[in-house]
């Protein structure tokens, strides 16, 4: 171990930080190779100081970047060291450190080294070290740089466990205006490979949107009305690659040729069998929450994403199309943004119904599923005990594991009040909104000024360790092209079910 | 009665049996940890692997399978009065049917999933945050040269794979619950071509695994001291520490959630956690 395998570990460690994915799940693998497997719930092996679990080695293979995107720290103009790792030094290292059950895998990105294709195909050589040569049977989760060529996203997928393509920005206007250099089509057409190859493969699990698999979903996802899967990655897919070779200095070139066998001769091929995902940032341009929450909802639909991970900005340079420096990041928004994600993939709610044009921005103070039940108290109170499992699930405080114990204790007895919280239920929340065997419990009247100040109260507002950061300052000073929130564009490939691609 | 056995599980089958068939337990104690009471003598039930079997045989027919997992599960957490508890669990499912497992709010039921949620989410969180380090055998008599050098090298050249087929990997671990055989079929098959030691510093015993096949064993810091580092294993726990510091992001530090999903309790024989 030379000692600048550490000076780049660190540099590029570094660089991967504000890349948030890092879960270790939706694969279930026992150890097919000679180390590793994989946990369908993913483990999460240690938690930074800032509170984010560490289970996959996150890091880029270099950060040299040709890009100039102006919220990136890697970006061309940026005044960073440039480290870039061998790939078969980062392999030995993965394995080094998956040895001591540090991490549960790899998480690999990279700056856009050369051209992006060159960048891809470093990566491969390193993913393709690690499962070949090392027999790495892990975790692995492979980041698209965009503009990568189907052939070469192809091999990665059928090394990686989870392959994602960063949207980066929640509308076409802000990546014209912050990524110049990153077209949506770079972006949107690796998805849909990933997506149709996926289908091709039977890897395509279970949908982003858990429970919502209605028909329109399911043609918006195969490309309208049952059609067949556009066989334009056939040269890709089709006909295993056989014949033998070591990774050598022409590696690309063996690629391209169809050199090296295909991982794991003996089982079937796989194709990123935990899915992809994808990250937006938050609060580096004018989008509403609507905006934001409409994109996502769109890309689970569309490309069956897995997660559509947010990412509060952080400043790392000052440019005039940016937010200030001093700005800090909108953590409070980002996390209700999350809970609204989390209504969208396990509590069916659609984003029309969390916020509409009136109303597109989330409210700060409560979460997004009391704000709904506030606007729909026609609705409420619920009885627990004859409600469905939908219904339940509409309750504020209730959860899905909260939900399923109810019903399955009701088949045995019916669930009092006194067995809600031992259930699981937080009632704080949950009080205003049931009755349990016909009895209200929320002290006073079903009335929403009543609620709202009730929850607020308890909620912690004044935690001064959480700034609630200024947005306005941010939607001001970033006023892109002058457009007010809404008329902000949807990205062509997400508005309408064929357009864009 | 108390009953007083000798804290096998084995042990405690036969108090459930001598519960039906002779006196009824008011309270069941492992030796060690029963306190003489004058007014009532206790009794002494010798584990009888019959009765035993009888006892299991009962829980999976007339309760289910899975509640005998949970049973076993159950015996194996550090819960006070843990016998007692999981003999009335039995006892009323016994009277009133398997589906009293689904009365999550049952006051007999409620603490025992609580005990049983708690040595699973122990034994998932082991499975991230247990640490091994590389380890040789120390040489008989032979002065060991320290952990000191970067002896390993990222080639894996002939000479770095020999090294390598003769560390063991050892981890410590400081569990609130005994969770060493439920960390074993995951380490077992994600280690399989690798020897480890998994030690329980808190009860002394150690799960020792190689090529799939383990055993629990009795393991003294004696033992332990037998084990000495690996030449590269320095290098690779500064590069973690140094690794770990990289990835945080400092605009959004925030110690309490970091503390809220890894306990102070497990951050001595934590790598990343040891003072730089």
């Amino acid at each position: 171990m030379d000692s600048g395998t550490m000076e780049k570990l660190a540099v590029l460690g570094e660089g991967a930080k504000y890349d948030v994915s890092c879960s270790s799940s939706g694969a279930d693998r026992s150890n097919i190779g000679r180390i590793g497997s994989a946990a369908c719930a993913g483990i999460c092996h240690s938690w930074a100081a800032d509170g984010r679990c560490i289970s996959l080695l996150k890091v880029l293979l270099s950060n040299d970047c040709v890009y100039d995107c102006k919220y990136c720290v890697n970006r061309r103009t940026a005044g960073v060291a440039r480290r870039s790792f061998e790939p078969r030094e980062l392999a030995a290292l993965t394995i080094e450190f998956y040895r001591r059950n540090y991490i549960e895998g790899l998480f690999l990105s990279s700056a856009v080294l050369v051209s992006p294709d060159h960048t891809a195909e470093r990566m491969y050589e390193c993913l393709w070290l690690l499962r070949e040569e090392h027999g790495f049977a892990g975790y692995i989760h492979a980041k698209v740089i965009p503009g990568t060529s189907p052939e070469l996203l192809h091999r990665i997928g059928l090394v990686s466990d989870r392959l994602s393509v960063n949207v980066e920005l929640p509308s076409e206007t802000s990546l014209a205006a912050l990524a110049p250099q990153k077209k949506p089509q770079g972006i949107f057409g690796p998805m849909r490979q990933i997506t149709e190859t996926q289908l091709e493969h039977r890897t395509l699990s279970a949908p982003g949107l858990m429970g919502k698999l209605d028909s329109a979903f399911a043609a918006g996802v195969t490309g309208g009305r049952g059609a067949p899967i556009p066989a334009a990655f056939e040269q890709a897919g089709g006909g295993r690659r056989t014949g033998a070779g070591e990774p050598d200095d022409d590696f690309g070139i063996a690629i391209r040729q169809g050199g090296y066998p295909d991982r794991r001769r003996t089982y079937k091929e796989r194709f990123a069998p935990a899915g992809q995902t994808t990250q937006m940032i938050i609060g580096a341009s004018s989008e509403s929450d609507l905006h934001i929450i409409r994109t996502s909802e769109a890309l689970y639909r569309r490309f069956s994403m897995k997660r559509v991970y947010f990412s509060a900005y952080i400043p790392v340079a000052s440019a005039p199309e940016l937010p200030d420096m001093a700005m800090p990041p909108p953590l409070k928004r980002e996390h209700r943004l999350y809970q609204a994600d989390w209504l969208l993939r396990f509590y069916g709610f659609r984003a029309d119904e969390i916020l509409s044009a009136e109303e597109p921005d989330l409210d700060y103070d409560l979460d997004p599923k009391v704000v709904w039940a506030l606007r729909h108290l026609e609705e409420f109170p619920i009885e627990v005990n004859k409600a469905s499992l939908e219904e339940l699930l509409r309750i504020p405080g209730v959860g899905n594991v909260s939900a399923k114990r109810i019903i399955s204790q009701r088949r045995t007895a019916a669930v009092r009040y006194d067995d809600l919280k031992k259930i699981g239920v937080v009632l704080k929340r949950a009080r205003y909104f049931l009755t349990c065997s016909g009895r209200y419990y929320g002290e006073g009247e079903l009335e929403p000024c009543y609620i709202r100040d009730r929850m607020k109260g308890m909620e912690g507002l004044a935690d001064p360790s959480r700034p609630v950061p200024i947005l306005d300052r941010a939607r001001i000073r970033s006023g892109l092209v002058g457009a007010g929130p809404e008329q902000v564009s949807m990205f062509d490939a997400l508005s309408g079910r064929q357009g864009g691609l | 009665m108390n009953y007083i056995y000798d804290g096998t599980f084995d042990g405690f089958l036969t108090c459930v049996y001598e519960h039906y068939h002779s006196a009824k337990a008011d309270g069941i104690f492992a030796r060690g940890v029963y306190q003489a009471d004058m007014l009532t003598p206790p009794r002494e039930v010798r584990t009888d692997e019959g009765k035993a079997r009888t006892v299991e045989a009962a829980i999976v027919k007339k309760i289910s399978p899975h509640a005998l997992a949970r049973v076993y599960r159950v015996f194996r957490t550090d819960t006070d009065g843990k016998e007692l508890m999981l003999l009335s669990y039995i006892r009323l499912c016994f009277k009133s049917g398997p589906a009293m497992a689904f009365l999550h709010s049952h006051p007999l039921v409620n603490p025992v999933e609580k005990a049983e949620l708690k040595i699973g989410n122990e034994v998932h969180r082991l499975c991230g945050l247990i640490r091994f380090s590389a380890v040789c055998p120390a040489p008989a008599g032979g002065a060991g040269h320290g952990g000191e050098g970067h002896g390993g090298t990222v080639d894996s050249g002939a000479e770095a794979v020999a090294a390598q087929m003769r560390e063991i990997l050892y981890a410590r671990v400081e569990p609130d619950h005994e969770v060493l055989e439920f960390l074993a079929p995951h380490f077992t098959d994600r280690f399989k071509s690798e020897p480890f030691i998994i030690h329980d510093t808190r009860r002394g015993r150690a799960l020792v695994a190689w090529h799939r096949r383990w055993h629990i064993e009795d393991f003294t810091e004696r033992d332990a001291a037998l084990l000495e580092n690996a030449p590269s294993e320095r290098g690779y726990r500064d590069m973690w520490r140094r690794y770990f510091d990289a990835i945080a992001i400092k605009e959004r530090k925030n110690p309490r959630c970091q503390r809220n999903f890894m306990p102070a309790r497990y951050w001595q024989n934590l790598t990343e956690m040891q003072p730089r």
